[in-house]
């Protein structure tokens, strides 16, 4: 694997090249959120976080995207779609979150079914990912075979070392960008910087303080469907705000629907949802699969630990913690893996 | 209440307006609506909660 | 506060026992030190469960109205906020009187947990919390600190109009001094002196931060209705879309549609992921209502007659 250094004091520099070339997505911090928005340069960039309010998931599946427009010119409907993707830059996600997106490649980029819109920007999009130097309370990506240093899915690993960053190239994309830049990307010095960043991989490993044994956890998932575990206080907290959904790296659940902008105009939108909305499951006929809180909280934690894994055999979780985190009632994905982890062994 | 909300958010004062009119209140009617035109040119087009979907 | 706890859990296990409950609502230890989470009791056993101190920040009363048919009454933890919900809850015909039994705690004020965790070990667990006056001291096992309530407190603590509860059947605890505030409209009359484009420009930039996940509109104890507006797709109100005009107008409408009943508890502002300060926005509202109609935080006392629900000929009229 080829790597690179990059001068920390050349980084303002490369992020304003980077946004006259690309859009440069990086993370910016608005008050006191950080969140991933396009920059016109480095100035822009706020790179002092562990990690970001918002996961960087937008820059492939934002939030809204139109997927075309429609006329209807009397005898037949007319449809525009939009520009195809730009080449754009992510800067600066943290190794949990490519990992996140890397997951949602096979529901987009299926088989059978590709989906035009994320796959435009995923091939038109270099990722320049940023390890971690801290651990926060609520991480635990190794779980789920992550970690703060994994440079899995970025085209370019960038890992602050001193003043300098630790830069592997991944893939020929990254390779492509680091020659494109070569007077910021040197060759030399790379070799030392490796054994540095394998000692603060190492260093921040025994950062973690949250245990989370998956252990028995899938194989108890999917012999029981029906649990009195579900029934427990977490379908009573839950508010079914769609708060752990939006901040979630690897949810990908979506509307769409028609907006008209008169009467013959209008366009299709796809945006995020929630698979915690009741209205979520609501069929036409008024049938609800999911009636009741318990369904639903059920479903999360299914998809999460066991259905993207059967589906796509990858994990539905990186262990990034934006959920426990934010989830206004302290529903804690930890807590539910090591309580599902003792019902397995009391089974 | 809800007129100070909107001010409050950043609408012109003005641009909403609430009249209690009855039915046989015409003139009343007129000379309002003749008035919130006038002040609604006056204000310009509206820019908050525009629909910009193109 | 260990006191207060036990207290808490013997009251709690009474309850249950002599069968006058069939559930007991309150907080639990979370999964991060300075956090609690609701708890949901129904066996005399589980009062264990129970705690009490600067972390409980949930207002419980939000699950009042899920219990309003199940069988036997339910008792709910309530701090003083909390208790204008269930107040406003009642006087809503929510859930009836005879149903609840409220087990109110006057709080001395909670604690923004993030700010805690950034000076504590991570990992360390809690042992014991105080109310020291101007500060809580927060016991770990891996050392003690300090925190002055000035710096940590959530916002809404610190101009708080009822630490002591307003409704309570089983009252845990010391009753609080009550402060009064001249400038507890700060913030909204500051806002209100900037002129449009400035005010517009701020809201512009909260609400374009929005991801519209309602967690304000679910945690908020004093939204009920069994179909919210925006949730139908028939018509449409909002859509899914979160541009800035679909934002501000679901934050405007919802300010709006619980007007003269929201009881200022703070838990919208409190749970947003985006840090979007809705309460700002709720607290104009009450500004304007003692403007207007002279009329006290909703739920601040039992019976209050809804200003914006009822009509007295000394109203206000400008639009008439």
């Amino acid at each position: 694997m080829e790597a690179r250094v990059v001068n920390k004091g050349q980084l303002p520099e490369l992020l304003d090249k980077l946004a006259k070339d690309y859009d440069l997505i990086a993370p910016v911090q608005e008050e006191t959120v950080v969140l991933f928005r396009k920059i016109s340069g480095a100035a822009d960039a706020f790179l002092e976080y562990t990690n970001s309010d918002v996961s960087p998931k937008g820059c492939f599946l934002p939030q809204n995207e139109k997927t075309f427009n429609y006329t209807y010119t009397g005898d037949s409907i007319e449809i525009n779609k939009p520009e195809g993707a730009q080449k754009a830059v992510l800067f600066g996600a943290r190794p949990c979150d490519i990992k996140a997106i890397t997951t949602l490649d096979p529901v987009f980029e299926g088989e059978k079914f590709g989906d035009e819109y994320y796959s435009g920007k995923r091939e038109n999009t270099v990722i320049i990912g940023l390890s971690c130097t801290k651990v926060l309370s609520t991480c635990f990506c190794y779980a789920f075979e992550g970690g703060p240093c994994d440079g899995t899915g970025s085209d370019l690993l960038f890992t602050e070392i001193g003043d300098k960053y630790y830069v592997e190239v991944n893939t020929e994309k990254g390779k492509a960008l680091a020659d494109a830049y070569s007077q910021i990307f040197s060759s030399q010095g790379a070799e030392q910087l490796a054994k540095d960043k394998e000692e603060l991989a190492k260093k921040l490993a025994g950062e973690f303080v949250r245990k989370v044994d998956l252990t028995g956890v899938k194989e108890l998932l999917d012999n029981n469907f029906e649990l009195p575990y579900w029934n427990g206080d977490d379908q009573k907290k839950c508010l079914g705000c769609g708060t752990c959904t939006y901040v979630c790296p690897t949810c990908h659940c979506f509307d769409i629907f028609d907006y008209p902008t008169g009467d013959f105009t209008g366009a299709r939108l796809r945006c995020w949802d929630s698979c915690m909305y009741p209205e979520y499951t609501l069929m036409a006929g008024g049938h609800n699969p999911r009636p009741t809180r318990k369904e639903r909280v059920r479903n999360r934690f299914m998809h999460k630990l066991k259905y993207h894994l059967d589906r796509y055999n990858m994990v539905g979780c990186v262990g990034c913690g934006r959920c426990v985190r934010k989830c206004p009632v302290n529903i804690d994905i930890t807590k539910i893996i090591n309580d599902l982890k003792e019902v397995a062994q009391n089974a | 209440m809800l007129k100070r909300l909107l001010e409050y958010v950043g609408f012109e004062p003005g641009r909403f307006q609430a009249r209690w009119i009855s039915g046989s209140e015409g003139a009343k009617f007129t000379t309002t609506i003749k008035d919130m035109t006038e002040k609604i040119k006056s204000l310009g087009p509206n820019k908050k909660m525009r629909d910009d979907i193109v | 506060m260990m006191d207060v706890i036990q207290q808490l859990r013997e009251q709690a296990k009474k309850l249950l026992e002599e069968k006058k409950v069939t559930l007991v609502i309150g907080f639990g230890q979370g999964t991060e030190l300075a956090r609690t989470t609701p708890v949901f009791i129904d066996s005399p056993e589980g009062v264990s469960a129970l705690t009490w101190g600067p972390f409980c920040a949930n207002n419980l009363a939000k699950y009042l109205t899920d219990y309003k048919n199940a069988e036997g009454n339910v008792a709910v933890v309530v701090k003083g906020c909390d208790a204008r919900s269930v107040i406003r809850l009642l006087d809503d015909n929510q859930i009836s009187r005879d149903k609840v039994v409220v087990i109110g705690v006057p709080c001395p004020g909670q604690l923004e947990w993030q700010k805690v965790a950034a000076e504590v070990k991570p990992g360390a667990s809690l042992k014991e919390t105080a109310d020291n006056g101007e500060s809580f001291s927060v016991k770990t096992d891996a050392g003690d600190y300090s925190f002055n309530k000035k710096d940590y407190m959530l916002h809404r603590c610190l101009v708080c109009e009822n630490p002591n509860p307003v409704i309570s059947d089983i009252t845990i605890g010391k009753e609080l001094p009550v402060k009064t505030y001249e400038e507890r409209f700060a913030e909204v009359s500051e806002l209100e002196q900037k002129s449009t484009e400035d005010k517009s420009a701020y809201w512009d930039k909260q609400f374009s931060r929005c991801l519209r996940c309602y967690a304000c509109r679910n945690v908020c104890s004093v939204c009920t209705c069994q179909i919210c507006v925006f949730d139908q797709m028939l018509p449409m109100w909002v859509s899914k879309r979160t541009n800035l005009s679909e934002n501000t107008m679901f934050h405007i409408t919802r300010a709006f549609h619980v007007a003269g009943r929201c009881v200022d508890c703070g838990e919208c502002d409190r749970v947003c992921p985006m840090d979007i300060p809705l309460r700002k926005l709720n607290q104009k509202i009450h500004k304007d209502l003692g403007d207007l109609f002279d009329s006290p935080t909703p739920g601040s006392k039992p019976g209050i007659p809804s200003a914006l629900g009822e009509f007295s000929p000394g109203d206000p009229e400008e639009f008439m």
